[in-house]
């Protein structure tokens, strides 16, 4: 990081009262846990939660020429989607290291919104600046701006997480001017949203406008709400003061962590690097086919996969952690821990992990070892989600 | 003069607490588990074993975090508490209580007077939460 600064969200204050143990993470002092990261990763898998994740990065893209912007530095489909969509992408360096994963918002073929990962917010924006000059150069009209700062990010997930926000939202659909945005198009009522699209309401008794989408990283069904910065406390409060509809509890980053390690979303840093490709990361389904966007040509060069991602569950009780060591059978390094955790819902510690020698027939890792702190912790082959009816070995 | 069932606590979070002649309870503190979060697995120390004081006894591991758990003093291990094996949220539950680590021998009650006493003990934990 460029500014070692340590930055706050608008809610810092809400959860130094709330008791909080604040950490420092991707340069912001964030809420890790408010009670129990046991308890708060089960509230959302049965009720509700809402988390502060206003760290996370919005980067604006507008312009005539926009839509070919996107294609060109996301791998995914993106201008292809619709108005009020939403698509998952990667961005790639030229060699096909993964830059960031993504989420793009479209509001029209003249503009666009990347909501990317906090810790990359600065080189995200650097990199699609970069381009925009290229682009800028050979008489295109496209400008990108990095709207972070000014922008409040709450996330609300759970299956009882409906109850809370469709009753507090007002009927009407809103069009126009949203809070940060402006929607040039009619977007669906919030209660019609299917899963990665977004709309506009206005939050009842505060009247606070936001553009809500239906999308979250928790694997739940749930909402992401964008507000002007200055408005996040005040939303933040009241939809706590609402609690009672969804039984809902503020949730901290560590079981953002723990929830999205069971749905197996990626997180970068972990699963995904610049030393890592699309198809190490088994996210080849979004790369587009029919288009050309940087990255492609060094893809076409890699034959064999070089790593390949597993997903295990452990019959100790010991936590693997990132860049502990896999063994196999005959004790012999074979790779490495992406991502370990405790699964709340299993009650058993969990993991992903990058193994070299692509080609290896899963099989063969019947049995293999975590090398955690010298103790070699047995470990099993499992296809997530760990949340749901979990499978031993690999599909 | 140690007192038999006051907390006396070292600067790496670990308390002790005299049951009878030579025999002390060992655990963490209320203030190391609140910082440790959910406590998922615990390493216990050996019976029999002897440990010099600072020598690790053992290691806590909660969701986010591992740490290592220290003698005091000089120390000989009695028993185990080894309810912590099925049940490691004791510890989060009741840290002075059921949540006791183990029991140990300690031949110099003099040891023990060098740790701190629970008013001591708040403000150093208090000071370290700032850090």
């Amino acid at each position: 990081m460029n500014n070692t600064e340590i930055k706050k969200t608008p809610l810092y204050g809400e959860h130094a009262k709330m008791g909080a143990k604040i950490v420092e993470f991707a340069g912001f002092y964030m809420p890790l846990y408010y009670k129990s990261i046991i308890e708060e990763h089960l509230n959302v898998r049965k009720n509700s939660g809402i988390f502060d994740i206003s760290h996370m990065g919005e980067i604006t893209i507008k312009g005539k020429d926009a839509s070919s912007f996107v294609d060109y530095v996301f791998t995914a489909d993106v201008s292809k989607i619709g108005r009020g969509e939403i698509v998952y992408s990667l961005s790639l360096n030229e060699k096909g290291g993964i830059i960031d994963d993504v989420t793009v918002f479209k509001f029209s073929d003249e503009e666009y919104m990347a909501v990317v990962n906090a810790a990359n917010t600065q080189k995200d924006f650097a990199w699609i600046h970069h381009v925009q000059n290229d682009f800028q150069k050979k008489g295109k009209d496209v400008a990108a701006q990095n709207i972070s700062d000014e922008t409040g990010l709450l996330s609300v997930q759970g299956p009882k997480s409906r109850d809370l926000i469709y009753s507090l939202i007002s009927d009407a659909v809103k069009t126009g001017k949203c809070g940060l945005f402006d929607f040039k198009f009619q977007p669906k009522n919030i209660k019609d949203l299917k899963h990665f699209e977004f709309g506009c309401a206005m939050f009842k008794d505060i009247n606070v406008e936001a553009m809500i989408s239906r999308s979250g990283y928790t694997g739940e069904f749930g909402f992401e709400i964008f507000v002007p910065a200055d408005k996040t406390i005040v939303l933040w409060n009241y939809l706590l003061q609402n609690s009672n509809l969804s039984n809902l509890q503020p949730i901290g980053l560590g079981a953002r962590d723990t929830l999205r390690f069971e749905a197996a979303l990626p997180l970068y840093g972990h699963e995904l690097d610049e030393t890592i490709n699309p198809y190490d990361a088994g996210l080849e389904k979004y790369l587009s086919q029919t288009k050309d966007f940087i990255g492609k040509d060094a893809l076409k060069n890699i034959k064999n996969k070089e790593k390949r991602l597993i997903f295990f569950k452990l019959s100790g009780k010991q936590i693997p952690r990132h860049s502990q060591r896999i063994l196999d059978e005959n004790l012999k390094p074979i790779g490495c821990i992406a991502s370990g955790t405790y699964s709340p819902s299993n009650k058993f510690p969990i993991g992903s992990a990058y193994i070299s020698d692509a080609g290896v027939n899963l099989s063969y890792l019947k049995n293999f070892f975590i090398d955690i702190r010298g103790n070699f912790e047995k470990a099993e082959v499992v296809s997530p989600p760990f949340h749901k009816n979990l499978k031993t070995g690999s599909n | 003069m140690i007192k038999s069932g006051s907390f006396y606590f070292s600067k790496s979070h670990e308390w002790l607490s005299k049951d009878s002649n030579n025999k002390y309870r060992i655990g963490i503190s209320d203030f190391a588990q609140s910082e440790l979060g959910d406590v998922v697995y615990i390493s216990l120390p050996e019976t029999g074993k002897t440990y010099k004081k600072d020598a690790k006894i053992g290691e806590i591991e909660s969701v986010k975090s591992v740490s290592e758990i220290y003698a005091p003093v000089d120390l000989k291990i009695l028993s185990v508490n080894s309810k912590l094996n099925d049940t490691p949220e004791l510890i989060n539950q009741d840290p002075k209580g059921a949540g006791f680590i183990a029991e140990a021998e300690i031949s110099n009650d003099s040891d023990v007077e060098g740790l701190m006493d629970e008013n001591k003990y708040k403000a150093f934990a208090e000071s370290s939460h700032h850090e």
